[in-house]
């Protein structure tokens, strides 16, 4: 989520520290960032908001109260503390709290299946003036890669990304009205029922999908929590508005916003599941634009909450975070992590009962406020401590054993291991759904895989410097029902053959692994994707000469475009030993021609002969 | 020239000898478990519940004809399957194990990313198991593995199994360490103290016990040890690749 620096401010007295600063403070201890961005004199934080987190921390407020934390600055505006819904709601002409106002007239709510819709509250607003937005808001819409629309939709989305509640505004007039009254209806979609939504694209709806619909003329007006439809949007000429700020099931959005591939802000917010407290703080912080932004004013608040989120509380002793994390701390600085994070909690004899604020549904067990404290103080506080050691052998794993074996008789006989995919183009058993859906299946056999790795790596022979390929594979298999270890060999000269790994077990029980060579190899050297060129040459030298030592010399004659000098052949006769060696010349950049490779080897030729040998 | 010329074993084989043999030092057995796995042990009893938006973190690919049952999105099912299996025996915890094994993801491939790969899971669970022998264990593990001196960090993070979750950082310093590695912070992994959740799908009292658990990939590891350029030489059946190990 981006996240504005400078909108980040607004929820501070005093300023915030410079942007990498801040990726720290949220690196370790809450989010990774996944990088920072100038937005003019802003830096933009692209912050990774893990999946436990979306309930509260899908907004600037969510991440201002993290940093509040981490960095023990004041959490000065809150805009969910009990003064800020005051100002709200008094600015709204309105009672101190949205519930108490549910006798507005204009507005009827239905809530067809509560557990899909826990609360629906309506602000409606008469008078607006829908025009452009005011530069600040433009600005920091902009700043994090949203487009201005409207002051209307603007403010909208400056209380979603502020408080985390997405908001909807509809356009009254377009709203059917019955007997003065409005008719919101939160229910399924009939079947066959269709939207054209706000991004011009219509939408066929299905019975399991949750719109919002104008009840007096019983047609869908938005699909909840995703997007809101093009018969009830905002245009220059709305004058009334209806404020949607409501909470829906995060399951029900989930499949349907990817039923239609429909993802939004709003969508991607209610999937976490946020809580229906926010609501009333989404309408507030809507409330707050009436006079100053779009005009009109407040003509009621309609609130329809059936069954209100009960207040938990989680208990944790200092005893248990030190037990978890193997810290010494003190109940003093347990205490500290709690008040930098603005929970309120009992503690008696080293027990903290703690009130979890309403947005953070992730709290719920004593190891969450273990994970509070551990990250907010730092895990550069836990210790590096050893496990104690154990006295005992750990058991042998009969397959591993097995494995390793035959890897070792393998390798000496001059296999070499090979891992091929599981998946082939025929099996008994498949997978349903594979992104690239070739090779549906899961392989019945090794051999299929070992015969094409083996046809593979023929022409690679010389440069390998090796007479024959021969691979090997232990790797599971599929059939017969079942799923088994299976051990696959393959030659230029025998054909691919495998057999159960188990016949290999050894006959007695094992007490300990076989002590087997590790690789030796430093770093791995990268290879041309070019063609490679052989070149044999053979000579008469005097006996007794050093064929390691000509090899070296073919070597710096041929140069770099050589990358394998091998002696392939040396007989003696007489006073003269005869050395036959191959070489096998690539480019990283290029296709070798034979015209430079032949003249590589005139040099080489013309080296030898200057050191007296007979070229034969 | 009648010798044989020894063959290589997998790079991939090369680390999982090499990791048993360091984790069987501090007294870590081997365990391993099926590839087709159940929805229950690769998601459910690891504390993703259906439709939990943590499941979309794993794109998964499901077994046609066959329901609930999936290749495994990580080695991490093993860890209930083991725990459980001790327990049926009988045998009540101090458990420690690591877990390499293939995993899969449906999804497309490219130099870091492959459908197939390899991960290496790690288990420990006793009555007074910490977060800082976290720290311990996965010290003298790098160390082992790196040879030099190896610093380990963490950063909160969020897997459903663990809580407190963390994403584990290390860096190699000293003339020991390969240059391209040398006083850089890693990622390496995510780890954690075991879920509660967890502990008692598996028939584990955690009001008794508790534990961590940390899962790698095996690849990224063999990139970085040996400064690999490209994820998908591993399964390239490739001798110009596997005889440089």
């Amino acid at each position: 989520m981006k996240v504005s620096r400078h909108w980040l401010e607004k929820f501070f007295d005093q300023p915030l520290p410079d942007a990498s600063a801040l990726s720290d403070a949220l690196t370790f201890h809450a989010f990774e960032i996944d990088g920072v961005e100038k937005f003019a004199r802003d830096d933009i934080l692209d912050v990774k908001v893990t999946p436990n987190r979306g309930h509260d921390c899908l907004s600037h407020r969510g991440i201002a109260k993290e940093l509040s934390a981490i960095l023990k600055l004041p959490f000065a505006h809150d805009p969910f503390t009990a003064a800020g819904k005051d100002s709200v709601f008094s600015a709204a002409g309105l009672q101190g709290d949205a519930a108490k106002t549910e006798s507005s007239p204009a507005v009827s709510i239905t809530l067809e299946d509560p557990t899909l819709s826990p609360r629906y509250i309506a602000g409606y607003i008469k008078g607006v003036k829908v025009g452009p937005s005011p530069t600040w808001l433009k600005r920091n819409l902009e700043s994090i890669g949203q487009r201005s629309i409207n002051n209307v939709v603007d403010a909208t989305n400056f209380v979603m990304f502020n408080t985390g509640q997405p908001l909807h505004a509809f356009d009254a007039g377009k709203l059917t009205q019955k007997d003065g009254k409005f008719h919101i209806v939160v229910r399924k979609a009939r079947a066959g029922e269709k939207l054209l939504a706000l991004d011009n694209k219509e939408y066929e709806l299905k019975d399991s999908m949750l719109v919002i619909a104008d009840g007096n003329a019983d047609v869908p007006v938005g699909i909840a929590g995703i997007k809101g439809g093009t018969p009830a949007g905002i245009t220059e000429a709305t004058t009334d508005i209806i404020i949607e700020s409501a909470n829906f099931n995060s399951v029900s959005v989930r499949k349907t916003a990817q039923a239609l591939k429909l993802r939004t802000d709003a969508s991607s917010r209610f999937e976490q599941g946020l809580s229906p407290e926010l609501a009333s703080q989404g309408m507030h912080g809507m409330f707050e634009f009436v006079q100053h932004l779009i005009g009109g004013e407040a003509a009621g608040v309609f609130d329809v909450y059936p069954a209100p989120q009960q207040p938990t509380r989680v208990s944790v002793s200092v005893e248990k975070i030190n037990k978890v994390l193997g810290t010494q701390l003190t109940g003093a600085e347990v205490a500290d992590v709690f008040q930098r994070l603005q929970f309120a909690y009992i503690e008696e004899g080293g027990m903290f009962d703690v009130a979890i604020p309403a947005e953070r549904l992730d709290l719920t067990i004593a190891e969450d406020l273990v994970e509070e404290v551990g990250r907010i103080i730092g895990y550069e506080a836990v210790p590096t401590v050893p496990l104690p050691i154990v006295g005992t052998q750990p058991e042998i794993n009969q397959n591993f054993y097995t494995a390793e074996h035959v890897r070792k008789q393998l390798t000496d006989m001059g296999y070499s291991e090979v891992f091929t995919s599981v998946f082939a183009d025929k099996g008994e058993r498949a997978v349903l759904n594979k992104v690239d859906s070739v090779k549906p299946y899961l392989r019945a056999n090794l051999t299929d895989g070992l015969d094409e790795a083996l046809k593979k790596n023929i022409p690679n022979k010389d440069l390998l410097g090796l007479k024959e390929i021969k691979l090997f594979e232990i790797g599971k298999t599929w059939e017969g029902g079942k799923e088994e270890w299976m051990v696959g060999i393959v030659t230029e000269k025998e054909k691919a053959v495998e057999e159960p790994l188990s016949q290999h077990a050894p006959k007695e029980t094992v007490s300990q692994y076989e002590d087997l060579p590790l690789s030796n190899a430093q770093r791995f050297q990268p290879f041309s994707k070019y063609p490679y060129i052989v070149r044999d040459i053979a000579m008469w030298t005097p006996a007794g000469t050093d064929a390691e030592s000509v090899s070296k010399m073919i070597q710096t004659e041929a140069g770099e475009l050589c990358i394998k000098v091998s002696l392939f052949d040396q007989f003696q006769k007489g006073e003269k030993t005869s050395l036959a060696f191959r070489l096998v010349f690539q480019s990283f950049e290029k296709t070798l021609t034979e015209i430079e490779v032949n003249q590589i080897m005139e040099k080489v030729s013309a080296k030898l002969k200057e050191k007296g040998f007979e070229i034969r | 020239m009648a010798e044989t010329t020894p063959g290589h074993i997998h790079p991939i084989s090369s680390l999982i000898r090499e990791a048993n043999r360091i984790f069987g030092a501090m007294g870590f057995a081997f365990a391993e478990g099926p590839m087709i796995e159940s929805e229950w042990y690769n998601f459910d009893a690891l504390n993703v519940p259906k439709d939990h938006p943590a499941r979309d973190m794993q794109d998964t690919f499901f077994i046609k004809d066959e329901k609930e049952m999936v290749l495994r999105t990580h080695t991490s099912p093993v860890q209930v399957r083991y725990m459980e299996t001790q327990m049926k025996k009988g045998i009540e915890p101090p458990y420690r194990i690591i877990v390499p094994g293939r995993a899969f993801r449906n999804e497309a491939t490219d130099m870091t990313h492959e459908a197939e790969f390899f991960q290496i899971e790690g288990l420990v669970v006793g009555s007074d198991v910490t977060l800082a022998n976290l720290k311990g264990t996965l010290e003298q593990f790098f160390k082992a593995l790196f040879k030099g001196v190896v610093e380990v960090r963490f950063r909160p993070s969020f897997f459903p199994f663990v809580e407190p979750g963390v994403e584990v950082d290390m860096r190699l310093t000293g003339p020991e360490a390969p240059e391209k590695l040398r006083d850089k912070w890693i990622e390496i992994m995510g780890a954690g103290m075991i879920h509660p959740s967890v502990l008692k799908n598996a028939g584990v009292d955690p009001s008794k016990y508790q534990g961590f658990a940390f899962g790698m990939g095996l690849d990224r590891l063999a990139l970085l040890r040996w400064g690999i350029d490209d994820v998908r030489h591993m399964h390239s059946a490739d001798l110009r690749f596997i005889n440089q190990f």
